[in-house]
């Protein structure tokens, strides 16, 4: 089989170790059936191949290892979401993908069908080392320094079944970027990394103790320029650190954020350079060959852009001002001037954020087969990026996408809505999210006026997990229960990236479609009192949340 | 969740778990068996619960039904749970009414 462009393809050996997990798990699945096992006894077996109990059924959470799919592993979600569950799924802020609807006795049939494509659900659940995330425009982006999924693979194979780090204090989450602009949001993981080049090899700059959740906080950095050969030796020093001093006693104190804050960053410096200093790091070393075989293990695409790529484009926008704001919106600079990385936008006005049909994964695969090396990438912001397009082929690209109904031009803009699932159909939401996304993308749905108002993140949480990262949008939304009833409490100047910052709560919560009309004023008011070329954002951190708590407020 | 205690002359308790077999919502019904329609579950008084609670819960492996607890409902037609969380149980996800799994009474509305 000819090898996947963007991500490892497996050895005969990890297709062994998938199918060795799949019977391990049906005969767990079969004693639960038959009453061997009890829900408590079966819960975290479950939980570790993916499996949650949720509002309405099991729900099913599928890792895409740092985000990257190919169309063979697209079709396959597509099947099982007609096959297993309700014809669509849900792409996650964790490059994951959830089905909501699955019967346990299917799962390990399901699991099965998934091993066919090399994919699978460990990991994706329990307090483990979860799924790898990393730049959804990896390898594409002229911007980039250093492509970080070679390196995002040996994380992902040094952290699978980790037998000292099964069951931490709490989950574990790692995100990777080699890209000089954070499009990973490093500092809100437990540990993010910056991978950059250097003469001697590639250096990490490695952040630990960020996090949204109950307690938000902006990372710190642990060390400024870890060497590649180091770098394992590191991660591993600084998880039994957490492993061994994390607390287990409190649940909302476990997080590795939590001990950083407590003992402080240079305190925890120090001990993570004491385990170093215990370790035999001749055991840990990451080799120049041991990387080059992992390297191996991917696909480059074979780019061959044509000569008048530009022009032929610039035709096509000239001729399709629809397209032209699509492209304006949608595309990125791609390290080869005859390419683009286009991102297809899973935010249609009125629809739910992130969902896709199985009609839309199968005409998805058909388009990344035809335009994008059979690539394609989940992003943390719930959208699929195709990071190798020709620019003379992008015009073809977008009537394909608007035949499937994804080619919003809103990709950075007020209807690129983050949105967990909450209390629709998560058992830990206090309020709705999904309806309150669908009426702020209606209300700002149209695309001129969305790109009248520039850039603009909204993220929507049902409950203070923040799955939907609303500390860290422009505008946040956080769903609360009031006496059984909905309330939303907005959010200002949140922020991912090199400038990480938290949201500062703007006033009481609002019901759902006082809050909808809070925000409109805020927009408005922004609209009427930007300086020239000043972002949303911008306008925030100048004046501050004042002005804008008062247009917010000045009605209820 | 309201307190049992505290229930208003138009609210009875109704007694809810998921299916072992597919995750579904169930309510529990006449003779003690489980239903996946709202409408089938039985409006019990504060009193009635506990106990009916207390044989659920030792039935519920036998049953294949897992998680029993109690939920405050409004009497009626079907019963309408009051919390949304337990209304959206009732009656499907709000975002996909395809999925709905009973026509909500007028007064939901």
């Amino acid at each position: 089989m000819k090898q996947p462009v963007g991500h490892y393809a497996y050895e005969s050996r990890d297709r062994e170790f998938l199918q060795e997990r799949i019977a391990e798990f049906e005969d767990q699945v079969k004693r639960r059936l038959s009453g061997a096992l009890s829900e408590e006894e079966f819960k975290p077996l479950r939980l570790m191949n993916g499996i949650y109990l949720q509002v309405h059924a099991y729900m099913l959470r599928v890792a895409i290892p740092y985000g990257i799919l190919d169309s063979r592993q697209l079709r396959k979600l597509a099947h099982v979401a007609q096959r297993y569950d309700r014809g669509y799924g849900h792409f996650t802020t964790r490059q994951n993908i959830q089905f909501n609807w699955i019967a346990l006795e299917d799962a390990p049939a399901i699991l099965r069908d998934l091993a066919e494509a090399d994919m699978h659900a460990i990991q994706t659940s329990g307090n483990c080392i979860r799924n790898i995330t990393s730049d959804e425009y990896a390898g594409a982006a002229r911007d980039e320094l250093m492509d970080p999924r070679v390196h995002a693979e040996i994380l992902r194979q040094w952290s699978t079944l980790h037998p000292e780090f099964t069951f931490l204090p709490r989950k574990f989450k790692i995100a990777i970027s080699g890209s000089p602009e954070d499009r990973v949001a490093a500092r809100f993981h437990d540990i993010g990394l910056l991978a950059r080049p250097s003469e001697n090899g590639p250096l990490f700059r490695v952040f630990v103790g960020g996090g949204l959740g109950r307690t938000p906080v902006v990372g710190q950095e642990l060390f400024d320029s870890v060497p590649e050969a180091e770098l394992l030796a590191t991660l591993e020093a600084t998880l039994r650190v957490y492993n061994a001093y994390g607390r287990r006693d409190n649940l909302y104190r476990a997080r590795i954020k939590i001990l950083v804050q407590t003992i402080g960053i240079e305190p925890f410096r120090e001990a993570v350079k004491a385990e170093l200093a215990k370790m035999d790091l001749s055991h840990y070393r990451l080799t120049p060959e041991r990387v080059a075989a992992i390297r191996a293990r991917f696909a480059a695409p074979e780019l061959h852009a044509v000569d008048d790529a530009d022009a032929v484009l610039a035709q096509h926008q000239k001729e399709d001002p629809d397209f032209a704001r699509w492209v304006q919106s949608n595309t990125h600079p791609h390290f080869d001037e005859g390419y683009s990385i286009a991102t297809v936008s899973l935010k249609t006005p009125g629809d739910i954020p992130g969902d896709v049909t199985a009609e839309q994964m199968d005409g998805l695969a058909d388009i990344a087969e035809r335009f994008a090396f059979s690539e394609l990438r989940v992003t943390h912001l719930q959208n699929i990026v195709l990071g190798h397009v020709r620019k003379d082929q992008l015009y073809a690209l977008w009537q394909g996408l608007k035949e499937l109904n994804l080619a919003a031009p809103n990709i950075g803009l007020a209807g690129d809505i983050v949105s967990c699932p909450g209390l629709d159909y998560c058992t830990l939401a206090n309020a709705r999210s999904l309806p309150l996304a669908r009426k702020l993308g209606a209300r700002f749905g149209d695309a001129r006026l969305q790109e009248e108002i520039g850039a603009l993140s909204i993220n929507i949480s049902g409950c203070i997990n923040a799955c939907g990262h609303h500390h860290a949008g422009h505008i946040g939304i956080l769903g609360v229960d009031k006496r059984g009833s909905e309330f939303y409490q907005i959010l200002l100047g949140g922020q991912a990236g090199d400038h990480a910052s938290i949201g500062a709560i703007l006033g009481p919560a609002l019901s759902e479609d006082d809050a909808v009309a809070a925000i409109a004023r805020i927009i408005d008011h922004y609209l009427a009192h930007r300086n020239e070329q000043e972002s949303f954002l911008e306008m925030v951190t100048r004046l501050g949340k004042a002005p804008f708590k008062e247009v917010a407020y000045e009605t209820v | 969740m309201k307190r049992l205690s505290h229930l208003s002359p138009d609210e009875c308790v109704l007694l809810t778990a998921a299916r072992l077999l597919d995750g579904r919502i169930v309510w529990r019904g006449q003779d003690g068996r489980w239903f996946d329609r709202v409408a089938q579950a039985t409006c019990l008084t504060a009193e009635e619960s506990a106990a009916a609670l207390e044989e659920a819960t030792a039935q519920a492996a036998r049953q294949g039904v897992m998680g029993v607890y109690p939920v405050v409902a409004r009497k009626g037609a079907p019963p309408q749970p009051v919390s949304m969380k337990e209304h959206i149980r009732a009656f499907g996800p709000t975002v996909h009414p395809e999925f709905s799994y009973a026509p909500q009474p007028e007064a939901s509305s």
